[in-house]
């Protein structure tokens, strides 16, 4: 049987307490626990690969104008291609959407070529205005990402959970 | 056959499906054809109408769903293609205005103008109905036949430019609450509920 590592569904049980039910996302190597876990065990939520992160956000934005609470989900190297449709989209449309980041270039990175852009990702949803919060430990994932999507739904705003490297691969050390 | 003719063939065709329209000219032929609470205009985010298209049709599958795109917005987000021909959605409409130039950024031409084509990648990426038109007689018939036979469609409408004079409404709230009002689903936090 494969290990259902803790954050991981967290991160499924959360986003389904927030009334999520499509994951739309470019995969990356820890959040594939993610997509296993609901494809295993929450068959009501719908997923969708988008072959780029500013395209996700669009598929996105979609979906909520058709009544539905998107996640996306997304490695933290794929912000940079996303900024144009939160900027232009779903931060002055007021859509929100469930935001899940696995973070690269933090604590526990090994590729120099993820850590510009991962010491970047805090200061650049901070300069976009959008609200931020990084998950603790893998036993508060649950809570953290059902928090940050209850309140991106009520508030009609993106809202951002991001996953460190020290939760998501705390026993390879590399991804 | 100029964009804002095959707009105003579009309107008059079909009856309150939803449109989401890509940025500028697009957008504003839309609004000169007929303003109708079922119009998603965007105003950014140029090479996302078609995703927004998709994810619209994904979510609600018994709206047949269109999409007036540009050919410059369209190759921005070829990736596109690819996702809606693996997801295939029967009720997306993708209609591609292919002017052959970038014409709200001042006429530049795009890669469609030194043979680039669009129906083609449409249909290698797994898009079942695709057509390439060049008059609005050959347009009515396959609006027509998008209303009914199942898609994902993508026709590629090779159009004049047509130097729109009015602009759609610019307040992004306000579009995005009429839209999902007019298509059924207000949105939550406009309708009040229970303290």
């Amino acid at each position: 049987m494969t290990v259902e590592p803790r954050w991981a569904s967290g991160v499924c049980a959360g986003l389904h307490s927030a009334g999520s039910r499509h994951v739309v996302y470019v995969p990356d190597n820890p959040l594939s626990h993610v997509l296993r876990i609901l494809r295993e065990r929450f068959p009501d939520v719908a997923t969708t690969l988008a072959t780029r992160e500013e395209e996700a956000f669009g598929i996105a934005a979609g979906l909520y104008l058709g009544g539905v609470r998107p996640t996306v989900m997304l490695q933290s190297s794929g912000l940079g291609n996303s900024l144009n449709a939160l900027t232009s989209l779903l931060i002055p449309y007021k859509i929100p959407t469930l935001i899940v980041i696995s973070m690269r270039g933090d604590a526990g990175e090994w590729n120099d070529a993820q850590v510009p852009m991962g010491r970047a990702v805090r200061p650049i949803c901070d300069a976009m205005g959008l609200p931020h919060v990084t998950v603790d430990s893998p036993e508060a994932t649950d809570d953290t990402v059902r928090l940050v999507g209850q309140t991106a739904f009520s508030t009609r705003q993106p809202g951002v959970c991001l996953l460190p490297r020290r939760i998501t691969v705390p026993l390879q050390g590399k991804a | 056959m100029n964009r804002l003719d095959a707009t105003r063939l579009l309107v008059a065709a079909i009856g309150d499906e939803p449109i989401v329209a890509s940025l500028g000219h697009p957008a504003y032929d839309l609004f000169a054809a007929g303003d109708r609470p079922a119009n998603f205009y965007t105003w950014g985010s140029m090479g996302l109408a078609s995703s927004i298209g998709l994810g619209l049709a994904l979510a609600r599958p018994e709206l047949r769903v269109f999409v007036v795109d540009g050919d410059g917005s369209l190759l921005m987000n070829l990736g596109s293609l690819a996702t809606i021909g693996w997801t295939r959605p029967a009720n997306l409409v993708l209609i591609v205005w292919d002017n052959q130039v970038y014409g709200t950024t001042g006429g530049q031409d795009t890669a469609t103008a030194h043979g680039a084509d669009l129906e083609a990648a449409a249909r290698a990426m797994g898009a079942t109905a695709t057509v390439t038109v060049t008059t609005g007689e050959a347009f009515a018939a396959a609006i027509a036949r998008s209303r009914v036979e199942p898609g994902p469609w993508v026709i590629v409408a090779k159009v004049a430019e047509s130097a729109p004079a009015v602009k759609p409404p610019l307040d992004c709230m306000f579009i995005k609450q009429r839209f999902m009002a007019a298509i059924g689903r207000p949105e939550e936090a406009t309708r009040g509920g229970r303290a």
